[in-house]
C-alpha cells in the first residue's frame, strides 16, 4: 500500500497547549509535595532536610528537557528505535534480576548506571507499551488473529512480567500486564482472545499471591486495613488517616503531620497522601481533574491523530501515564492493594519522573499532527479517500 | 485497502472512546472514595491520626532560684544531660541489648541484667539514666551506639551544698518542692505549667509545639531571702564547731536583725547536702530552730522580768530574798544552783536565780505573766512560712498552780522553738516592739522585677521602750566578768544576753532526765544599740552543758564576724575590758616539752591551764584526746600534766573554776562594770 508519491512533509501544527501546561503544572507541584513530604525524613536520614527537594528539582529539569525533545522527535524515527530501547529494558531487567542490582526495602528494583540509581521496571513498562504501538502498528489487520497479533505479545508481555516479579516487583508486573491488556484492546485485539487471558492470568495471579506470605498479607491488610494496623495494614491505615486528616481544604502546605515518619514512603508512592491532607479534598480533586484532564487531551490526540502509529502512540501513552496515576491514587486510597507504583510526575524518583515525562512528550508530539474532526467526518462521508499528506512514520520507514 | 484502515481506525476510534470513558470513571470513583475518606469519614480518620501523633504536653518553666539578700544564689536549675534508649531503633541498628546494657554498665552506674531487658522492650523510649555526671554524659556519647541517645533535663542544684540546706529544703528530680523553702513557695518557684499540644513523630520526639514559650510571666519567680550568705556560713561554721566541741547531738541558729525582725541566718547541725538529699538520715534534714519545740529554761528569764516591770511588779533598785537557795512554792521545793541572799533584779538576770525570777513572777501573778509571753510570742507560731513550723506550748493560765507560774517564769513546763526565742528577744532589743520574723524579702519574675516585697511588719508594741532598754542594760550584767555567759562577751562591743541551761525532759521515766540538757544562750549587740540578735541552741553537749560555756562561744564567734560584715563599730570604750578578758584566749596553748619520745599515735599533753574551756577543749581535741570536765571557769589543774606522753584517745581530767577568772577580772586596771563588783562570787544557773 505504498502511496504512488512521496508526499510533501505536512506542516506540524501547534502543540496542545493546555496539555503542555498539565504537565509541567504537575512536575513543579512534583517538585513541591516531594519536598514537604519528604523533608522531615530526609533530615532525619541525611540530616539535610532539602535531599530529595534538590534531587527532585534536578530531575524536573531534565524532565523537561525529555519532554521538549520527545514531543519534536521525528516518530519513524522513534519507532526505529522501538526495538533498541526495549532491548535495553530487557538487558537492565535481566541484570536486576540476576542481582547485579541494588537493593532496598527487601526488593531489587534499582541498578547503578554511572553515579544515577535507575529503576528498569519503569523504562520496561515504556518500552512494553513502546513496542506494542509499533508491532500492532506494522501487523494492521492480522491484530485479530491469535498467533499474530495476540501470542507475541502476551509472551513479550510475560517474559517483561517475570522479570519483574524476580526483583520483586509485583506492582510493575501487573501494570505491565494491564498496559498491554488494554493497549490490545485499543489496537482491536479480539475480545475472546482477552477475556481469555484474563481468565487464564487470574489463576496465575492468584498463585503468585498466594505463594508469597508478603503479598496475602497485603491483600487482607487491603481487605481489612484497621485490623492490621500494626502490621501489613500499617502503610495503607497511615494513608486513610493522611486523606482523612486533610477534609475539605487540608492542613496547609507543609503542615502535614502523617510524614513525621508516620507514613512510610510519602514523599514516593504515598505522597497523593500528603497532597490529601495538607490540601484536603479540593487539592486531590484537582490532582484527580489534572489527570483526568491529560486523558481526555491525550486520547483526543489519537482520536484526532490521521496516522495509525501515531494514533496508537499517544493512546498508548496516555493509557501509560492515566493508568498509573489512577491506579495510584486508588492504592494510597486503600481501593486497590498496596503496591509499589509512582503517581506519574508527582512521586520523587527519576526513572519515573523521566519516563513520564518522554510518555508525555510523544502524547504532545502527536498532538501536533491533529486533523480537524470535522474535516475527518466530511470526508468519510463522502467516502473520499483520505491520503494522508503528512509525512508518516510508516512512509518514513519505507 | 485503505477501507480496511479507515473502518479499523474508526473502530480504533470507538475503542478509545470506550477506554477514555472507562478511565474518567475511574477517575470518578477515585474522587468518590477521596469524599467519603476526607470529607464524610475525615473526622474519625483525623482523630486516629491526631491519636498518633498529638501528645499533651506539661512544659514545666524553668524553676526559679533562691537567692540570698545580696543575690548570691542559693539554689538555680541547671541543664544536666540524661541517657536514653530507643529500644527498637536499637534492634533496627542490630544492637544486641545484652551486649549494649553491659557497655552502658561499664559507663553507668545501673545493672546490666536490668537494663538488657528494658532495652529488649518494643518501645520506642526508656530512661536509661537520668541527670548523669558531664564525665558519664561524654563517655555515653563516645560509646555512639546507635539508639543511645542523651537528652538535657533541668537539675536543681544548690551550689553552696549543706549552706543553708535545712533552710532551702530540697526539690525532687521532677523539680518539685519537697522540703523548706522550695516546698513553701512551690507556687511560686515553679511557675505555671502549661498544658502545650505538641506533635511527635512516629518516634516519639516532640517535633514542634504549637506556641512557642516566651511569656516570662509564666517561668518559676525567683524567691530573694532574708539571708546573708556570708553570716549564715559563719552561723553554720561556729555552730559545728560549738556542737562538735562538746559532743552534743545537734543545734540550731538563729541570726536576726531586730529592728525589722528578717532573719539573716537560720542554721542547723547536724548538716545535709540538699543535692543528694536521700544520703542523709531524715533526722538530718530537720529545720530544727523552726521545726523542734523545747523547754527553753532560763533565756526566758528577761521575758518574766519584762512583764513585771512593766506592771511594776518589781523594781529595778528593788532586793529580793533569794532564800539561800531553797524555797518551797505551792508545796515544791525550788532550787538555785548557788545559794544567794538577797539580790537586785539584775543580778536576778546576771546569776540565773530561779527563785528570785519565781517570786517576782507571783508578785506579777499568772494571768499577767501568761499574757505578756504570749505577747511576746510563744505559745503562737511565728508564722515564718516555712513547713512543719511548731507553735510551742504555753498552757492557758487558768490551768496554773503556783508552782506553774514558777517554773513558767524561768522555762519549765512550756515550749518554744529557736525562732520564737529569738524574735521575743529582738523585741527587747527593738525597744519592746515585737517584729514578724521574714526570711523572704521579694519575690522577683524572671526579668529579676521585683513582684513583691516584703516590708518589716510590727506585730505589736511588748514592753514599753523603756522597760526593754532597761531589760537591755540588766542583761549585759550576763557577759559580763562574774555573769553567766562571759565566754559570749565579743571583743569591743556590749552584748546583752541570757544563758539558758535546761535540764530535758525525760519522756520514758518523766520528770527530768539527769544528764540530758539543752545549752543555750540568746542575745543582741551592741546592747544600746542593737544590731544583731543570735539565738544559738545546743542539744545534749556532753563535754559541758552550761548555756554560757556551751552555747556563749558559738554566740560570741557569730556576732563578732556578723557585726563586722555589718559595719558595726566597736564601743572603743568596752574594748580594753574586752582585750583583758580574752587575753588567756589570745595566748597559744603553750607547747610543753614533752617528756619522752612521741611516736605515732602518742601525744605530748598541752598546757592548757589558765585557759577557758573552749579553748582547752579545742587544744586537746587537737591533739587527739578527749577532754572530761568539772567545774566551770578557766582550766586551774590538768591530769596528766604538761608533756606527758600519751596514746590518741586518752582521757585529760580538767578542773575548772570560777575565781581564777573573777580575779583576773578584778586586777584590770581600768577597772570592771560596776555591776561586777558589786556581785558576789561566782554565780551558778540550774
Amino acid at each position: 500500500m505504498s502511496p504512488s508519491s512521496k508526499p510533501p512533509p505536512m506542516r506540524p501544527g501547534s502543540i496542545d497547549v493546555s496539555l503542555a501546561a498539565t504537565f509541567v503544572g504537575l512536575i513543579a507541584f512534583g517538585v513541591v509535595m516531594v519536598y514537604s513530604a519528604s523533608a522531615v525524613y530526609a533530615n532525619r536520614m541525611y540530616g539535610d532536610g532539602m535531599h530529595f527537594l534538590v534531587r527532585q528539582t534536578i530531575f524536573a529539569s531534565v524532565a523537561l528537557l525529555v519532554l521538549a525533545v520527545s514531543s519534536r522527535i521525528d516518530l519513524s524515527l522513534l519507532r526505529r528505535l522501538t526495538y533498541p530501547i526495549l532491548l535495553i529494558a530487557v538487558v537492565l531487567m535481566v541484570a536486576v534480576a540476576l542481582g547485579l542490582g541494588r537493593s532496598a526495602g527487601g526488593a531489587t528494583r534499582w541498578i547503578r548506571i554511572g553515579s544515577l540509581n535507575v529503576q528498569p521496571a519503569e523504562l520496561a513498562k515504556l518500552a512494553m507499551v513502546l513496542w506494542l504501538v509499533h508491532s500492532l502498528t506494522k501487523k494492521a489487520h492480522r491484530v485479530r488473529t491469535f498467533s499474530i497479533g495476540f501470542l507475541p505479545h502476551v509472551l513479550v508481555m510475560a517474559l517483561l512480567m517475570l522479570l519483574c516479579l524476580a526483583q520483586p516487583d509485583f506492582g510493575s508486573a501487573v501494570m505491565i500486564a494491564l498496559l498491554t491488556f488494554v493497549v490490545l484492546f485499543a489496537a482491536g485485539a479480539k475480545a475472546g482472545y482477552l477475556l481469555g487471558g484474563v481468565l487464564v492470568a487470574l489463576p496465575i495471579g492468584y498463585a503468585a499471591i498466594a505463594s508469597s506470605p508478603y503479598r496475602m498479607r497485603r491483600i487482607q491488610a487491603f481487605l481489612e486495613p484497621f485490623k492490621h494496623r500494626q502490621g501489613a495494614g500499617y502503610q495503607i491505615t497511615e494513608s486513610l488517616m493522611s486523606f482523612g486528616s486533610g477534609g475539605w481544604a487540608g492542613v496547609g502546605l507543609g503542615d502535614g503531620r502523617q510524614k513525621l515518619l508516620f507514613l512510610p514512603e510519602a514523599h514516593t508512592d504515598f505522597v497523593s497522601a500528603i497532597v490529601g491532607e495538607e490540601l484536603g479534598f479540593l487539592g486531590v480533586t484537582a490532582l484527580c481533574l489534572a489527570f483526568a484532564w491529560l486523558v481526555f487531551r491525550g486520547l483526543r490526540a489519537a482520536w484526532r491523530s490521521p496516522d495509525e502509529y501515531a494514533s496508537y502512540l499517544a493512546a498508548g501513552m496516555t493509557l501509560f501515564i492515566g493508568l498509573q496515576a489512577f491506579t495510584n491514587l486508588a492504592v494510597a486510597m486503600g481501593l486497590l492493594p498496596t503496591k509499589g507504583l509512582a503517581l506519574p510526575f508527582v512521586s520523587y524518583g527519576g526513572s519515573s519522573l523521566l519516563v513520564n515525562a518522554a510518555a508525555a512528550g510523544l502524547i504532545l508530539n502527536v498532538s501536533r499532527f491533529a486533523v480537524e474532526p470535522a474535516e475527518v467526518a466530511v470526508k468519510s462521508v463522502k467516502r473520499k479517500r483520505v491520503k494522508p499528506r503528512m509525512r508518516t512514520a510508516e512512509g518514513g520507514a519505507r | 485497502m485503505k477501507g480496511r484502515s479507515n473502518r479499523r481506525h474508526r473502530w480504533f476510534r470507538a475503542r478509545i472512546a470506550i477506554l477514555g470513558v472507562g478511565l474518567l470513571c475511574v477517575a470518578a470513583l477515585v474522587l468518590v472514595r477521596a469524599f467519603q475518606l476526607q470529607v464524610v469519614g475525615g473526622d474519625r480518620l483525623r482523630e486516629m491520626a491526631e491519636g498518633q501523633h498529638l501528645r499533651l504536653l506539661r512544659v514545666s518553666p524553668r524553676r526559679g532560684a533562691i537567692y540570698d539578700r545580696h543575690g548570691a544564689e542559693l539554689a538555680v536549675s541547671v541543664d544536666v544531660d540524661s541517657v536514653y534508649a530507643n529500644p527498637r531503633r536499637l534492634r533496627a541498628m542490630d544492637q544486641d541489648p545484652a551486649r549494649t546494657a553491659r557497655r552502658l554498665a561499664a559507663v553507668l552506674d545501673v545493672d546490666a541484667k536490668q537494663l538488657a531487658s528494658r532495652l529488649a522492650t518494643d518501645r520506642y523510649f526508656v530512661w536509661i539514666a537520668r541527670r548523669v555526671t558531664p564525665h558519664e554524659a561524654t563517655r555515653i556519647a563516645e560509646l555512639d551506639i546507635p539508639g543511645i541517645g542523651l537528652t538535657t533535663e533541668a537539675r536543681r542544684y544548690y551550689p553552696n551544698r549543706h549552706l543553708a540546706a535545712h533552710l532551702l529544703g530540697f526539690a525532687d528530680i521532677d523539680g518539685r518542692g519537697i522540703e523548706g523553702i522550695e516546698l513553701a513557695f512551690e507556687n511560686e518557684l515553679r511557675g505555671s505549667d502549661r498544658r502545650v499540644e505538641a506533635i511527635r513523630d512516629r518516634r516519639g520526639q516532640v517535633v514542634f509545639a504549637d506556641e512557642t514559650i516566651d511569656d516570662l510571666s509564666k517561668e518559676g519567680q525567683n524567691v530573694v531571702l532574708t539571708i546573708d550568705k556570708a553570716i549564715q556560713h559563719i552561723a553554720e561554721r561556729e555552730l559545728a564547731l560549738g556542737v562538735r566541741t562538746f559532743e552534743a547531738r545537734g543545734g540550731s541558729v538563729v541570726v536576726m536583725d531586730p529592728s525589722t525582725g528578717e532573719i539573716l541566718a537560720l542554721a542547723n547541725y547536724p548538716p545535709f547536702n540538699p543535692n543528694e538529699p536521700s544520703k542523709h538520715p531524715t533526722a538530718h534534714r530537720r529545720n530544727r530552730a523552726v521545726v523542734d519545740r523545747f523547754e527553753p529554761g532560763s533565756t526566758v528569764k528577761p521575758f518574766t522580768m519584762a512583764a513585771a516591770l512593766t506592771a511594776g511588779a518589781v523594781r529595778p533598785d528593788q532586793s529580793i530574798n533569794c532564800e539561800n537557795g531553797v524555797t518551797r512554792i505551792g508545796g515544791r521545793r525550788l532550787h538555785d544552783a548557788h545559794p544567794y541572799e538577797w539580790l537586785t533584779p539584775t543580778q536576778i538576770l546576771a546569776y540565773s536565780s530561779n527563785i528570785g525570777t519565781a517570786k517576782i513572777a507571783l508578785e506579777l501573778g499568772k494571768r499577767d505573766l501568761y499574757r505578756s509571753f504570749r505577747r511576746f510570742g510563744f505559745g503562737d507560731s511565728t508564722r515564718l512560712g516555712v513547713p512543719g513550723e511548731a507553735a510551742g506550748i504555753l498552757r492557758h493560765y487558768r490551768s496554773w498552780y503556783e508552782i506553774d507560774v514558777a517554773a513558767v517564769s524561768f522555762g519549765q513546763g512550756m515550749s518554744v522553738t529557736n525562732v520564737q526565742l529569738a524574735t521575743a528577744m529582738s523585741a527587747i532589743a527593738n525597744g519592746g516592739r515585737l517584729m514578724r520574723p521574714t526570711l523572704v524579702r521579694r519575690i522577683t519574675d524572671a526579668r529579676g522585677a521585683t513582684l513583691e516585697e516584703t516590708k518589716p511588719q510590727v506585730r505589736r508594741q511588748v514592753v514599753p521602750r523603756r522597760v526593754a532598754k532597761l531589760v537591755g542594760e540588766m542583761l549585759t550584767a550576763v557577759t559580763e566578768p562574774g555573769g553567766t555567759a562571759m565566754e559570749a562577751a565579743v571583743d569591743g562591743y556590749l552584748v546583752a544576753g541570757k544563758t539558758g541551761t535546761a535540764q530535758k525532759a525525760d519522756y520514758i521515766h518523766g520528770g527530768y532526765a539527769k544528764d540530758k540538757w539543752l545549752a543555750s544562750f540568746i542575745g543582741f549587740a551592741p546592747a544600746d544599740k542593737p544590731s544583731v540578735a543570735i539565738s544559738v541552741v545546743i542539744d545534749e553537749p556532753i563535754i559541758a552543758h552550761y548555756g554560757g560555756t556551751v552555747a556563749g562561744p558559738v554566740f560570741r564567734r557569730i556576732a563578732e564576724v556578723t557585726l563586722r560584715h555589718m559595719g558595726v563599730a566597736p564601743d572603743r570604750g568596752r574594748a580594753v575590758l574586752a582585750e583583758m578578758k580574752e587575753k588567756p584566749e589570745a595566748e597559744p596553748a603553750a607547747k610543753a616539752a614533752p617528756t619522752g619520745a612521741i611516736e605515732d599515735g602518742q601525744s605530748s599533753v598541752p598546757d592548757v591551764r589558765r585557759l577557758p574551756l573552749r579553748r582547752a577543749v579545742l587544744t586537746l581535741h587537737a591533739e587527739s584526746l578527749v577532754p572530761e570536765v568539772s567545774g566551770s571557769g578557766l582550766v586551774v589543774r590538768q591530769d596528766p600534766l604538761p608533756g606527758s606522753v600519751v596514746s590518741h584517745g586518752a582521757t585529760v581530767r580538767l578542773q575548772l573554776d570560777r575565781r581564777s577568772l573573777d580575779q583576773k577580772a578584778t586586777v584590770s586596771p581600768k577597772g570592771s562594770p560596776s555591776l561586777a563588783a558589786a556581785v558576789p562570787r561566782r554565780p551558778h544557773e540550774p
